[in-house]
């Protein structure tokens, strides 16, 4: 027989929902109760905080400590509890106007910061509880009732931005794809940090019908075309890809290119200047910026200071710097970074 | 031992006496110290904590969070931060999360003028969101001052369970005077909510029943909460009835003034009585009628164009002269030749 100790989790002396039949808020809540169960949390160590919506309307059905915040300002509820309280579980249920929209200076900086919370994002792609109005994931072309003739600009794609900079988990799945959902939620409330599950939801009411859909069945096999699930570990996700791609450290930038150019080549192979030679290569007329330092010419025209001036603030173009140096308030580190062209005689 | 501290200063060691563990802010001038001591202090105690929002809802949201999740909690900001914090303050009151907002006002509206300091942000304070809510404001006029009522507005907070605003200026923030915070005796109310993670219950912005189920179409229980929280908040605005009344026996005008202009204007004392609100939200309406009726003439001093002034002509029924300081004009000069004016019939 099925567990169904799930329910624990569940408000059920306030059910029958808000839904509307056929929504797919209704699932993600479920599945999200079920894996929570299974992984032992309770309402003693566990917090859901949502934002305005129907997807909103999520924690007030958990049989948890819930916080209901203005429209948007879920996640910064969420990261601030976590903060106070470590020793909590937060979980955060909203949806995509909520986290995209008015929310999305939020998503930034909350992914930025990598607090240890998971987001589940109700992904229907419309502004369901207002009527119908085209959100920020409303794909291009689609007609709602704010975009009649079909809604003119690119969507926000999660999958996108929240996979720019380590560390990151982002999960997509779909409502329909019930074990791939579920392994999504368990992995998301696994990760040590940030981690965001955009679940792509349904909306028969409010979209589905004027898509031309009859019953929200017919989305979910319109998902199953839509979408395909990719096993194994990932970096990023296409548009038409349901999995996981997640990474925990940032791969580590080119080492450095060597400083010291100056010290492989031999003295006596650098070309010769005498001062009057290097004075004429002062900037003017499009000639090369030089300068010498400590016997050795070097090449200062991709000094952002000089910008093809003769004249930088504290530095002449064609000079030998060697007392200049000294006395400037930066090193001579500063002018090793360019390349070396030739000698003093 | 006697220290040389701001007004700033003096806000965050008063948080920090009444138990504050978390501050959340973004940069603002002129509040911008209390962020840097924030971020100090959470480097040298690990029980308190900070956070650097990416903007004032954020802040204002954080805040609210932090006081629903166990800690006592404030923010600082000044006109244009407190703007954008008004949603928050709306949702404090609705999920009884106390907390502190300090706002230290500067001229606006919008950025105005950063440096100057104003007293326009108090019609803000109780009708910047949207609905019903009565907030409790105090305004300081010293650093000492500002140091006793933190822990007042902390306090005050505890009691009503809401957001309690305590209101500065440009001038309070940056003002330095030589305090002995050591020697400041306080009292402490401890927290009274219990933190997150005790039960089932559900915090939120919409209207709602006693135990938390959301009610979205009853007028009734709307009623009952709205009256219940009214009652609460005026309940504990009573408990603290601050003011400071310096009458003068030869003259018959009294000078209403607030915050740093009170602070000016004290120069004034041996001419005028001079009538000062500390508790500027709920309106001290029986303090001002007792005060007010003996003088035919009263004139009210602020940084603000007569944003005050309405309240005490609703307050006590009658007409009163106003004298607004304004884009940080607060000469002690300028506003004796303004009352002069008045009392000769000039001007407004």
């Amino acid at each position: 027989m099925m567990d169904r100790s799930y329910k624990e989790l569940l408000k059920m002396r306030r059910f029958p929902h808000t839904w509307c039949p056929g929504c797919g808020i209704g699932s993600v809540l479920k599945n999200v109760a079920m894996v929570m169960k299974e992984l032992g949390w309770s309402d003693k160590d566990t917090v859901a905080v949502s934002g305005i919506g129907c997807s909103g309307r999520m924690s007030g059905y958990m049989n948890l400590d819930a916080v209901h915040t203005p429209h948007g300002r879920a996640l910064t509820a969420a990261e601030t509890i976590k903060t106070v309280r470590p020793d909590l579980n937060v979980v955060v249920l909203s949806g995509d106007g909520d986290l995209g929209s008015i929310g999305g200076n939020h998503l930034l900086h909350t992914y930025r910061r990598n607090p240890d919370i998971t987001v589940f994002c109700n992904d229907n792609e419309i502004y369901g509880l207002t009527g119908g109005q085209a959100g920020p994931t409303t794909p291009q072309g689609t007609k709602t009732i704010t975009s009649p003739r079909g809604e003119p600009y690119l969507p926000l794609r999660f999958g996108r931005i929240l996979t720019q900079q380590a560390p990151y988990f982002y999960a997509r799945t779909t409502v329909y794809h019930l074990n791939h959902f579920k392994t999504c939620i368990r992995e998301a409330l696994s990760w040590k940090g940030f981690s965001f599950v955009d679940v792509i939801s349904d909306c028969i009411e409010l979209n589905g019908r004027r898509l031309g859909f009859k019953t929200a069945h017919q989305m979910f096999k319109w998902f199953d075309e839509r979408f395909h699930v990719v096993e194994g570990v990932r970096d990023h996700l296409q548009e038409d890809e349901l999995g996981i791609a997640k990474r925990e450290v940032e791969e580590v930038s080119k080492p450095k290119e060597e400083v010291k150019v100056e010290v492989a080549v031999a003295a006596e192979q650098l070309k010769p200047f005498t001062l009057d030679e290097l004075q004429t290569f002062d900037g003017t007329e499009g000639k090369p910026i030089y300068t010498a330092y400590k016997g050795k010419v070097y090449d200062l025209s991709k000094s952002p200071l000089f910008q093809g001036e003769k004249r930088m603030r504290c530095h002449i173009a064609g000079k030998d710097l060697t007392q200049d140096i000294d006395v400037a308030p930066h090193g001579e580190d500063l002018i090793f970074k360019f390349p070396l062209v030739g000698r003093l005689v | 031992m006697k220290q040389l501290i701001s007004g700033n200063d003096a806000i965050f060691e008063g948080a920090f006496r009444a138990g504050a563990t978390y501050f959340a802010g973004y940069p603002i001038s002129p509040t911008s110290e209390i962020l840097q001591r924030a971020a100090l202090r959470s480097e040298e105690d690990p029980k308190f904590h900070f956070l650097q929002a990416e903007d004032e809802i954020a802040a204002a949201i954080a805040t609210i969070s932090a006081s629903l999740a166990g800690a006592k909690a404030f923010t600082a900001t000044s006109g244009p931060g407190f703007s954008l914090m008004q949603e928050a303050l709306g949702w404090g009151h609705v999920v009884e999360a106390p907390c502190v907002f300090v706002n230290s006002m500067r001229v606006g509206p919008s950025t105005g003028m950063p440096t100057q300091p104003a007293q326009s942000d108090l019609l803000q304070i109780k009708a910047g969101s949207a609905g019903d809510y009565y907030p409790i404001a105090f305004y300081p006029h010293s650093v000492e001052e500002c140091f006793r009522l933190t822990v007042t507005a902390f306090n005050a907070a505890e009691e009503s369970l809401s957001p309690v605003i305590l209101l500065a200026d440009a001038f309070l923030s940056h003002l330095y005077e030589l305090v002995d915070l050591e020697k400041i005796k306080t009292e402490i109310v401890a927290r009274s909510k219990g933190p997150l993670g005790k039960g089932q219950r559900l915090f939120t912005g919409t209207a709602h029943d006693k135990i938390g189920n959301v009610k979205t179409s009853d007028p009734v229980i709307y009623r009952e909460w709205l009256a219940e929280l009214k009652d609460r908040h005026f309940r504990v605005a009573e408990k603290y009835p601050l003011f400071d009344y310096l009458p003068c026996k030869d003259s018959n005008i009294l000078l209403i003034a607030f915050g740093i202009t009170s602070r000016i204007i004290s120069a004034l004392k041996e001419r005028f009585s001079i009538f000062r609100p500390i508790r500027i939200y709920p309106v001290l309406e029986k303090e001002l009628k007792e005060v007010t009726q003996s003088y035919p003439r009263i004139i009210v001093i602020e940084g603000s164009d007569g944003q005050y002034a309405s309240w005490v002509e609703w307050a006590i029924g009658r007409k009163v002269m106003k004298v607004p300081c304004l884009g940080g004009g607060f000469k002690l000069k300028w506003i004796q030749s303004q009352i002069e004016d008045r009392l000769r019939g000039e001007g407004r």
